[in-house]
Order: C-alpha cells, then structure tokens, then sequence
C-alpha cells in the first residue's frame, strides 16, 4: 500500500488546522479508505480532543521516534471508524523532540499502513512547521477571510513553493466565511482571497457555532449528516481530496433577494 | 438620503475593499522582501531620467507595482508633454 501524506498548515495559529484535520480525516474515513492522522503540535496535543479520544492515548508520536513503543502501540483506533487512528503528540515535549529525517521515516512507515495520512501541523513556520511538512507529499493550507492569517498563509504558501519537487501541489480552504458579512461589503470574499494570493481552491467552510459544540463533545461535524453548514463542507473536502468533482457551495445565493439585485442594478461594485 | 448614500457609496470606501487593496499592496512587498520606501526612491531616480529629455506631466504619472499570479510587475506610466531641446 502507498497512501498520500497530506500536510494542513496555515501559518497563523487559531484559524482551524486542527478542527479541519479531525473533520476531513473523519469524513474520508467514513466513505471508506483508512486514515491516519498525526497530531505534529508536540508540546500543545489537541487532536485527541477533536476526537473525543484524549482517554485512550497511551504511548505518542515522540515514543515511537525514540522507539520506546511501536507505531502500532502508539496508534489510537477511533471509536466510531476502526479505519481511522490517530497517532497523538507528545504533551510534554516540546519540538525539539523530533527532527525531519524522523518525521520522514515515520510517514514512509504510515504510508505503508493507510490509503491517507493527514498530518495536523503546529502554528507557525520555524522547527515544528519544517519537521510536519518534512515527509508530506501534499499540502492543505487553511485561512480564514482576514489579513493577518492570509498574510501568514501566503508566507506558508511561499515555503511550500520552495520545496516543489517534494510537496507535488497545495490547495486551499477558506474557513469561517460569513456570508453576510461578505454582502454588506465588511469581510473579504472567497474570490478576494483567491485573487489575492492565487492559489486553487479546495474548499469553503462557512462560519458555524456547532463547531464549538462538536470540539466540546468531540465528536466532529463531518461525522454526522445532520449539520449542512461547516460539516457538509468538510464532507465536500474529503470528496474533492479523493478526486470527485464537487460543487462549491454557493454561500452568495443563501440570501439574493430582490433587495440584493436591485442595488446591483444601481451600483454592480457593491454586490 | 442615507439609503442612497449606501447605493451609490463607491466600493473602495468598504472595509472589504480596503482590506483587499492593503492585503495586495503588503503581499507584493512581503514577496520582493521590499522595504517601504525603496520604491519611491527608484521612481525619484527615474523620473530624474526621463526629465532629462522630456517634460513630463506628474500630476497624471502613475508608479505602481501590480500583482500578476503570484508575482508583481512595475507599472510605470509617465505622459509626456513635448521633448526637451
């Protein structure tokens, strides 16, 4: 077997690595193929929680490189998808406890295991960012509509471009959009992002509450049919990273109304 | 009136747009690790240049740097009015 290993990064802290990576590697799970996902934040573990399995880590990620466990031991089975492991960090270690040619070996060694290895990375682009994205053969960059995270994520993309012939191609998701705030001309659109930093497009998460309600239950979005909002984007996302053509969702048609085309009659700039 | 003052606002005015003309103009000099004022320097030395043979109109110069892809062109327009003897 030879899985594809997926790095999701995004420079600034705060703007939903982690939530993506339980969601799409949740979703991807679900539609069949065995997924790992591998906590990289050495020192701040959160995926476990995403999870809901914070209770069931025994050995993690820094145990395995230092071979004081086997990366079988160390992999936690999710309870709800038994193709779905998680492989934790380390909580009390910091970065310095692995390097990239371990982080290259240990990818090569999932590889062999699963259809789809999803590395979460840490904030940031010094040790933890470069060990995270050392094995990775795809990128997943994640912003939201604001300058200080598409700043970072441009600097992020930059990296990734400079390390080509290893990471074949990155895509970006677009996270908590606000439809309405786009209409009144407050937040910056999908399009504007898109511009701006030039990059394809692999997803649009609308902002919504029961973000933080799954994070507290840790259960995620992506797991149930019942949210349409965040969770159904997350399941678009793992469609499109296995290659199927999924419409984006149109968040601009949520409220057109003849309001809305009788200012763009009058002003074409303002909606 | 305020509802016409919100339909005929121009678009630059909105806090989207300025975020996306700021985010463009900063992205452009983050990219060419350009400091702020470099650029209006090179533009004094070249206007300087093409002063030397042309009278140039400078209220309607433009110097610009646009971005293309992910990368920045200069954009750099000098309307001439006659050349010099």
């Amino acid at each position: 077997m030879t899985g594809r290993v997926i790095v999701v990064t995004s420079g600034k802290g705060g703007v939903g690595k982690t939530t993506a990576s339980a969601n799409i590697g949740l979703a991807l799970a679900a539609s069949g193929p065995s997924v790992a996902l591998v906590d990289m934040d050495i020192g701040l573990r959160n995926l476990d929680i995403l999870m809901g399995l914070e209770n069931r880590v025994v050995y993690n990620l820094v145990d395995v490189v230092e071979e004081k466990c086997k990366l079988r031991q160390a992999l936690v089975k999710d309870k709800r998808l038994p193709n779905l492991n998680l492989l934790p960090a380390a909580q009390t270690r910091d970065k310095t406890a692995v390097n990239a040619d371990q982080m290259k070996k240990l990818t090569e060694e999932l590889k062999g295991m699963f259809d789809y290895v999803l590395i979460d990375s840490p904030a940031g682009i010094e040790s933890g960012f470069q060990n995270a994205i050392a094995g990775a053969e795809e990128a997943v960059v994640i912003c939201t509509p604001e300058m200080s995270a598409v700043r970072d994520a441009d600097r992020v993309i930059g990296l990734l471009e400079a390390r080509k012939d290893e990471i074949s191609q990155y895509r970006l998701i677009i996270n908590r959009i606000r439809p309405h705030m786009v209409k009144s001309n407050d937040m910056m659109s999908v399009q504007d992002v898109l511009e701006i930093l030039s990059v394809k497009l692999l997803g649009v998460v609308p902002e919504d509450d029961q973000v933080i309600v799954s994070t507290n239950k840790g259960e995620p979005l992506s797991g149930s049919s019942d949210n349409q909002k965040a969770g159904q984007a997350y399941r678009n996302i793992a469609k499109r990273l296995q290659g199927e053509e999924v419409p984006f969702l149109n968040l601009d048609a949520m409220d057109a109304t003849w309001f809305t085309k009788v200012v763009k009659f009058f002003n074409p700039a303002r909606v | 009136m305020q509802l016409l003052d919100w339909l005929f606002r121009k678009s630059s005015d909105d806090a989207r747009s300025k975020a996306k003309d700021r985010m463009k103009q900063m992205l452009i000099h983050d990219r060419l690790e350009l400091p702020p004022d470099r650029l209006s320097s090179l533009e004094e030395e070249l206007v300087a240049v093409v002063c030397r043979y042309f009278d140039i109109d400078r209220d309607t110069t433009r110097f610009d740097l646009q971005q293309y892809e992910r990368k920045a062109a200069l954009i750099a327009n000098f309307p001439l009015v006659r050349s010099k003897t």
